[in-house]
């Protein structure tokens, strides 16, 4: 797989994740009802666990895509490190939260999970760019 | 060159001219930078996911495990009722609404919970947002302690003009009376289900001057009316003097007559 594949890839992928987290920031914010079919993405959204320290996981969320996608446009080196360890990290937090959704607070978000398996591609592709020999 | 030396040439040039993939031995400084930038990435994944957890574990500890706001109903509907209608401390609608309604209402009672649920949705969509009433709020307690938890946290809430949208949440979710409901945790997640409002300073002004003297003034008002129960309606032209009204239902069809009778004259 060529670099450039890898990057069309991560790139497409963290600007979906960051459409679900605009998603769920823009409907947070203004109290829209959100489309969910597990009926329980409120729940999750609302809970005290959407948040740290006052600020909204899913800004976070927003935040690391957008980062992630940056880094996907650049060549350097440190891009592709940041890049790997914004994803790997985020996926571990992810995997944080659907412990918390399944024991603390017992619902489940299709967003969240959407966006927890975005986040488990972008961590494969970003490490395997990240082991990659520079050109 | 030596014949050997070709030799050992042509090897190493042999997968190239194949068109292989070579890999070039990297160089002991080469390798060591990547090693490094490997540890690099290794310890900001451990320190940014540790940090992430830990956060969140600590700025949710300390509370009940039970998750508050998995109880919460109707949030998104509440929010859609109010949504882009002005707020301002214990009032909900234009300030130059023709006509005011005072609701004086405890947040246990059973009755003010069915006239929530009942009319207001429908008075606010037909008289509310369209400008013609306004509402507002006189919190009363008398029914037990959830009653004074409750309501100081619905007039705290006045001051970031959220006032309604708790309230409202409230009755959707309403417990049972003296129930120990209206607990800290619970008020928590009405406060964070409504956006826009600071749950933290809600929660450090309940006891607030501004909620006693909130407090205090509904009593007094519901007293000079007379009122003996909950809910408790006074609907007159705004600035004139409101008189006190006994729906005979909890539907907007109730309320329409006098609302029409009001909005009549203020066109005169």
């Amino acid at each position: 797989v060529s670099d450039r594949t890898l990057r069309v890839a991560i790139c497409v992928l963290a600007a979906a994740g960051a459409a679900i987290a605009a998603y769920l920031l823009y409907e947070r914010w203004t109290g829209g009802p959100l489309v969910c079919s597990t009926g329980g993405c409120e729940t999750v959204q609302q809970s005290k666990y959407s948040k740290i320290a006052g600020v909204p996981v899913v800004l976070l969320g927003l935040l690391a895509y957008v980062g992630i996608f940056v880094t996907g446009l650049l060549r350097t080196e440190l891009a592709r490190a940041v890049g790997a360890a914004l994803a790997v990290s985020g996926l571990a937090f992810a995997l944080y939260l659907v412990y918390v959704q399944n024991s603390k607070i017992h619902a489940w978000c299709q967003w969240c999970l959407a966006s927890d398996a975005i986040l488990a591609a972008l961590a494969v592709l970003t490490v395997l760019r990240l082991l990659r020999e520079p050109a | 060159m030596s014949k050997g030396a070709r030799v050992r040439a042509q090897r190493v040039q042999a997968p190239q001219k194949r068109g292989g993939k070579v890999k070039t031995p990297s160089a002991p400084g080469q390798s060591g930078s990547r090693r490094n930038l490997y540890l690099g990435v290794i310890g900001a994944v451990v320190v940014l996911a540790a940090i992430l957890v830990g956060a969140s574990v600590l700025s949710n500890s300390g509370g009940s495990s039970k998750p508050p706001s998995s109880a919460l109903a109707e949030v998104a509907a509440t929010n859609r009722l109010l949504a882009g209608i002005p707020q301002n401390g214990t009032t909900l609608g234009d300030p130059k609404a023709p006509v005011t309604m005072q609701e004086f209402a405890d947040i246990q009672c059973p009755g003010c919970d069915q006239y929530m649920r009942q009319a207001f949705p429908d008075i606010v969509k037909q008289y509310v947002r369209t400008g013609k009433v306004k509402v507002e709020w006189n919190g009363i307690s008398f029914i037990g302690p959830d009653s004074e938890t409750g309501l100081r946290y619905v007039d705290a809430a006045g001051e970031q003009n959220k006032l309604w949208n708790v309230a409202e949440l409230l009755y959707r979710n309403q417990g049972p009376e003296n129930s120990g409901w209206v607990t800290k945790d619970f008020l928590r997640s009405v406060g964070e289900a409504v956006p826009g409002l600071d749950a933290d300073k809600v929660e450090a002004n309940v006891q607030s001057s501004a909620v006693n003297r909130q407090m205090a003034d509904a009593a007094n008002q519901y007293t000079n009316y007379g009122f003996t129960q909950t809910p408790s309606f006074a609907i007159g032209p705004t600035g004139g003097t409101l008189v006190s009204f006994s729906p005979s239902a909890y539907n907007v069809g109730a309320f329409a007559p006098t609302f029409k009778k009001y909005l009549e004259q203020s066109k005169q």
